[in-house]
């Protein structure tokens, strides 16, 4: 009987290790068996880079997709339904746990797959509403949108079955122990909605409000005024037209007011969110240079959109033939659109435009009127509104949210605040991609971005005809009244009442000197006639497109490996500025001497970038920590660093007896200070890296890591030694530095050549050589050809993919 | 040389039963030979071996036809292990050995209930 009960004791326990996992381990028997289970990442390595046919529901006609030795995908399709739905498929087959999670965070559903430590961040996405934008945006998509939906979806649920027929789904799938459900065309949308939220959705006014609060409306808009304290390096220097009436905006009737948004409790909670749903700047570059100033004789383009550096890559580079399209570039796993890239007469790129995009309001309320807020002058009641978040290994949460007129209630602590996002108005931004794909001139390229509202973006343009152009496409949003850097009071005089028409948004077009830029700096002068955001967060320190002008400036003729050179660029603007300034305030030293030998480069072998960026963040904190601490702030000075290094610049080259030096009533200027900083910085390194100033290379404290998107640290690339820095072409913000340049392209239409390359790989599967087989080519600033289908077949080692209906 | 034979059988049966996706046919599997062998000592090993056999066999067969190496250093870093592809690969191999062990040590139990008189 002992024998018996002990049998049924151990039985148990190793079933239900089996069945249902035990800890942190997953379900044993699905996840390890070796034929169905996480193991089968092994045979989809291997057959995923063979020749096959393969026999997909849905499709018209047969397609033919040419893999390249490095899993770019070329399809050829003889109807536009079946190039969507071929598309849909090979994202699946490649990234669909990727497209999986994706959709999951948008939805607000990963607490579902893994647990409570999701819960944060599914509250804040069923709050601010991404779905309930999807669905209308969905309701209200063009035949077009609808037609790349529906066959797209149709593609993504062919690789699911396959996949489940197969026991082919990716591990990751195994290992957490969940199918994937069917994919849908509001999936797409949440996709995009994803990317939209981490590149515009921001916090700045309540920093403002935290910053006001404690430093005072003095030092704060001083310090972080509307206007820049220093060149900004606009890409459209004017004239304007004079201001107009803002035209107005999309109306937000489309959403049923029954479905719920809301955000989270203001700035601590919103802070409190895993990294990447908050928008915390953006880097990016991009520009064009006109037939007139390129060596071929053709225009030139590049562009390096800068992101969070994920394996997979958020890009997955493919090509398209089908009777409407002819594209070449990236897509985003999950969405029905090549977002970069070129066609048979145009190319583009984008960056962000950073643009004030976010608004929060002030609900006034009273006792008298339970429920309720007042909006001009009447008393309306929220929308209330509940969800349930299921959560693994827990009870499913309950959540409800208020809607205001403005948006979603984040907070009812102190005040109720309510926000406003122009992420939250639907949007046709799937049908402007294709539109975008589609065109042949600016035109036309032009015309299509009108539809496009958020995030906004600088898209640069050039064509075959040797013409270039930059347009920050997407909503300006005008209040009517009040300081919208500020939470601002909800009674309605202070609303949102239409964006910049579109005619006069930052532009240009074939200008005089043959070269167009952005880099996420502000676009246009101190004239612009109307408000687009501070200079307190909204737009990125001018540095990056000062050096990118800088070296588009001279006379001379330029190539496409000039482009090249440029995007792996690690030359430190802001460091060219001040580090003379330095030199002429310190005594001499052997970091002086390093210094002084310097050529403003952010390379991994040198000890002298090292010292200029240790020096720089004592400076600032020199100059402003007796500050915040003093007066409390509850920011973060990092938060804010952009803001006060341009400010310490400005101060340094120009005003160096500014009374930002003087505190506690001392006599220093900026001299002194940087003095003080200076000896600051030797200390520390001394103590960091030993007393030979020559071995303090940058690489020893500078390094890059290409982090696995399910943060399975064993799976990152690296860390390794990699320069630039937040600040140069080449961006490398952060110590280790993940975020940077996401794809790199350039375009010669005189050469008739696209080169491009991407961190990262084609395949989400660790065990395939395509999860990041590209990542060593991109950290030697090497590119690789963007071939045509054609070209892609005939060369060595592609392998096809015949799929029949 | 019957008992040999019911184990091959048992064997042949779970590594066709994995086979076909049912991870758990080495838990069947075990409990019949438990249930079916009189005597423990011997069920119960088998059973081991049995279940070891269901899933190390398809395993080998992967790693032949594929190539696993790649796939057990990522199972590895996914569970924490850095590239250490030998502990995914023994722990499938327990996972596969405790579920026929179990199998057959709960089948034999159960025999010696229902025939205490002639359970060993």
């Amino acid at each position: 009987m002992i024998n018996a009960i002990a049998a049924l004791i151990v039985c148990a326990a190793v079933l239900y290790a089996a069945f249902a996992g035990a800890g942190p381990l997953p379900a044993l028997g699905p996840a390890f068996n070796p034929v169905t289970g996480a193991w089968t990442m092994a045979a989809d390595a291997a057959n995923s880079s063979q020749s096959q046919t393969l026999r997909l529901a849905g499709l018209e006609k047969p397609v033919n997709v040419t893999l390249e030795p490095d899993g770019t995908s070329h399809i050829v399709a003889q109807t536009d339904h079946d190039l969507f739905l071929a598309t849909g498929y090979m994202h699946a087959r490649f990234r669909l746990f990727q497209m999986d999670l994706l959709r999951r965070q948008g939805e607000g559903r990963l607490s579902e797959v893994v647990g409570k430590a999701a819960l944060d961040s599914d509250r804040f996405e069923l709050q601010l509403g991404l779905l309930r934008t999807a669905q209308a945006e969905w309701n209200a998509a063009s035949s077009r949108s609808r037609l790349a939906g529906i066959a797209y979806a149709q593609g993504v649920n062919d690789r699911i079955s396959e996949a489940e027929t197969n026991h082919q789904l990716p591990a990751m799938f195994a290992l957490l122990g969940y199918q994937p459900k069917p994919w849908t065309p509001v999936d797409s949308l949440i996709v995009k909605g994803d990317m939209t939220q981490t590149l515009n959705f921001t916090d700045t006014p309540l920093v403002m409000a935290l910053l006001e609060k404690s430093l005072g409306a003095d030092l704060t808009s001083q310090w972080f005024a509307t206007l820049p304290p220093n060149p900004q390096s606009p890409y459209d220097p004017g004239p304007y037209p004079p201001a107009v009436a803002p035209a107005p905006i999309a109306t937000l009737s489309q959403v049923s007011d029954s479905e719920a948004v809301a955000a989270a409790d203001a700035y601590q909670r919103l802070a409190a969110l895993p990294a990447g749903l908050i928008a915390t700047g953006g880097d990016s570059n991009n520009w064009a240079v006109a037939e007139s100033r390129s060596a071929s004789g053709g225009a030139l383009m590049a562009g390096d959109p800068h992101l969070h550096l994920t394996l997979p890559a958020i890009w997955y580079q493919l090509s398209w033939d089908s009777p409407s399209y002819h594209v070449s570039g990236v897509s985003i796993p999950g969405t029905p659109a090549v977002l970069i890239g070129h066609n048979q007469h145009i190319s583009w790129s984008l960056t962000d435009a950073q643009n004030q995009q976010t608004f929060f309001y002030l609900e006034h309320e009273d006792s008298a009127h339970p429920g309720r807020y007042l909006w001009k002058g009447a008393w309306k009641s929220y929308n209330n509104v509940s969800y349930d978040i299921p959560v693994l290994g827990g009870p499913t949460e309950h959540l409800t949210v208020k809607l205001s007129v403005h948006g979603p209630v984040i907070t009812e602590r102190g005040q109720t605040t309510s926000v406003w996002w122009a992420g939250n108005i639907p949007s046709q931004d799937l049908d402007v991609l294709l539109g975008i794909d589609q065109a042949g001139n600016y035109q036309q390229f032009r015309d299509a971005l009108r539809g496009w509202y958020s995030p906004t973006h600088n898209f640069v343009y050039a064509d075959d005809h040797g013409n270039i152009g930059l347009i920050s496409a997407g909503y300006y949003p005008q209040v009517a009244a009040g300081q919208p850097w500020l939470p601002m009071p909800g009674t309605g005089e202070d609303d949102v009442v239409g964006t910049i028409p579109f005619d006069a948004i930052p532009q240009a077009y074939n200008p005089p000197d043959g070269i167009l830029w952005s880099a996420n700096q502000r676009q246009v002068t101190a004239d612009y006639p109307y408000y687009i955001g501070t200079t307190s967060n909204f737009f990125e320190p001018p540095y990056r497109a000062e050096e990118i002008h800088h070296m588009l400036s001279p006379g001379t003729k330029l190539s496409a490996a000039d482009m090249m050179a440029m995007q792996t660029d690690t030359r430190d603007y802001l460091a060219s500025e001040i580090v003379p300034v330095l030199l002429q305030a310190i005594p001499g030293s052997a970091e002086k001497d390093l210094l002084a030998s310097w050529d403003y480069r952010m390379e991994i072998n040198s000890p002298a970038a090292t010292i200029w960026w240790t020096f720089w963040q004592a400076y600032l904190a020199s100059t402003f920590d007796s500050y915040w601490h003093s007066r409390d702030v509850k920011v973060a000075r990092s938060e804010v660093n952009n803001a006060l290094g341009q400010d310490l610049e400005a101060w340094t080259l120009g005003d160096p007896n500014n009374a930002v030096f003087k505190y506690g009533g001392s006599s220093n200027t900026a001299v002194d200070v940087m003095r003080l900083a200076f000896t600051s910085t030797v200390s520390t390194l001394t103590k960091q890296l030993g007393s030979d100033p020559s071995t303090w290379t940058w690489g020893q404290v500078h390094q890059r890591v290409i982090e696995n998107l399910a943060q399975v640290k064993g799976l990152d690339y690296g860390p390794r030694p990699d320069g630039g820095d937040a600040y140069t072409p080449l961006a490398a913000p952060d110590f280790p530095s993940s975020h940077g340049p996401s794809w790199r392209m350039v375009v010669d239409w005189g050469a008739g050549t696209f080169q491009a390359i991407y961190p990262g790989g084609q395949s989400e599967n660790p065990a395939s050589t395509w999860y990041s087989d590209r990542v060593d080519t991109w950290f030697n600033g090497k590119y690789a050809a963007m071939l045509t289908a054609d070209a892609a077949a005939k060369a060595g080692g592609a392998k096809t993919w015949s799929m029949q209906p | 040389m019957r008992a040999l034979a019911g184990v091959i059988l048992a064997a042949i049966v779970s590594i066709a039963g994995v086979l076909a996706g049912a991870w758990w046919a080495p838990f069947v599997a075990g409990l019949a030979i438990g249930f079916v062998q009189p005597r423990a000592r011997f069920a119960v090993p088998a059973g081991a071996i049995v279940g070891l056999l269901a899933w190390a066999l398809p395993l080998a067969a992967l790693q032949i036809q594929y190539g696993a190496g790649s796939a057990a250093e990522s199972l590895a870093a996914i569970m924490g292990f850095g590239h250490l592809g030998a502990i995914p690969i023994v722990l499938t191999c327990t996972v596969g050995l405790l579920l026929g062990l179990t199998g057959a040590w709960l089948g034999s139990a159960a025999r010696s209930l229902a025939y205490p008189a002639i359970s060993r």
